[in-house]
């Protein structure tokens, strides 16, 4: 269905982006994407997401506000101990009218994946559950200095391919806010179907300065083997 | 020449929602075929037609449009034959 003229007004610059147009639009428009993880990068990524025009998102958070969680511009003390998703998806549909936000309902259907996990070990375990899905996939880690951002479209390298080690050091709201809305980016290209054969790449952001390198898969690793089927 | 398929009027609408919903017209249309719009001196005219063939459209027709009022232009833009190649950054 073509745009409506607010939406059009709306989104006017973001048209204009080579490649994305009215149909990358209605793409964005009718994507389903599940943030999962609640780490420090989700605020800024749900934000932006939101702003992008994607239709939907379910929000798969089972924590609860924690007091330093307003240094995501998100929530406020009110909120502390509510639960998280459900804060979260309450900010989402106030900053945007054109966004259904929720916590994800039994039998919902992402068409795409941002994992933003406090730890790589939670990552990698949704991380790959997307991959089995065959759903593409953005991962956004959070560290001291920065923080990284893979991009894994359906085939590509998988997460664990492709992740290094962080630094360990306790994340900063700056690194957060830069890293979660280069992953709102990447999920941006890869739901509005930018390019017609992306590839696999990770970003990482040290003291600002970008630094980006396309995945490779590693020896004898069983994403080579592609995605499992849905029963 | 070919006649238009589609009629846009941007005569109430501001830079950059002028060549924007102009740009979204053009997508709604096949190659080749002509998109009408009727747009305002100044900025309007200086603007749209010229982003028109920096993307690559064709300006068939750019005249001041007959039986409308002063300072009201008309121009006929046919889509390009192909999209802009996009590099994955």
């Amino acid at each position: 269905m073509a745009l409506s003229d607010a939406e059009i007004g709306r989104f006017a610059r973001q048209l204009l982006l080579p490649g994305l147009g009215e149909e990358g639009q209605e793409r964005l428009r009718s994507a389903r994407v599940r943030v999962a993880g609640g780490g420090p990068g989700t605020a800024p990524a749900l934000l932006y997401l939101a702003a992008a025009g994607v239709g939907t998102l379910w929000i798969d958070d089972p924590d609860a506000v924690a007091p330093g969680d307003g240094a995501g511009f998100m929530f406020d003390a009110s909120d502390v101990g509510r639960p998280r998703a459900v804060a979260a998806a309450e900010a989402v549909r106030a900053a945007s009218g054109l966004v259904q936000a929720d916590v994800p309902r039994p039998g919902a259907r992402p068409t795409a994946v941002l994992v933003s996990a406090p730890t790589q070990e939670v990552s990698r375990a949704v991380a790959e559950e997307a991959r089995l899905l065959g759903l593409p996939h953005v991962v956004v880690e959070v560290d001291g200095q920065g923080g990284a951002v893979t991009v894994v479209p359906a085939g590509a390298p998988c997460y664990a391919c492709a992740v290094r080690p962080g630094l360990g050091a306790e994340p900063t709201p700056a690194g957060a806010a830069t890293v979660g809305a280069l992953a709102a980016l990447e999920l941006v290209l890869l739901a509005a179907g930018v390019a017609e054969e992306p590839r696999g790449r990770r970003v990482e952001v040290f003291r600002g300065t970008p630094l980006t390198r396309a995945t490779a898969r590693q020896p004898g690793c069983a994403c080579a083997a592609g995605a499992v089927p849905a029963p | 020449m070919a006649n238009p398929v589609a009629r846009l009027d941007i005569r109430d609408l501001a830079c950059p929602l002028t060549w924007v919903r102009t740009s979204v017209a053009l997508g709604r249309i096949r190659p080749g075929e002509v998109l009408e719009v009727l747009l305002r001196e100044g900025e309007p005219l200086e603007n749209v037609p010229r982003t028109a063939a920096e993307e690559g459209h064709l300006v068939l027709r750019l005249e001041r449009a007959p039986g409308e009022a002063e300072g009201v232009w008309r121009a006929w833009l046919a889509r390009r034959a192909r999209e802009k190649e996009v590099r994955w950054p």
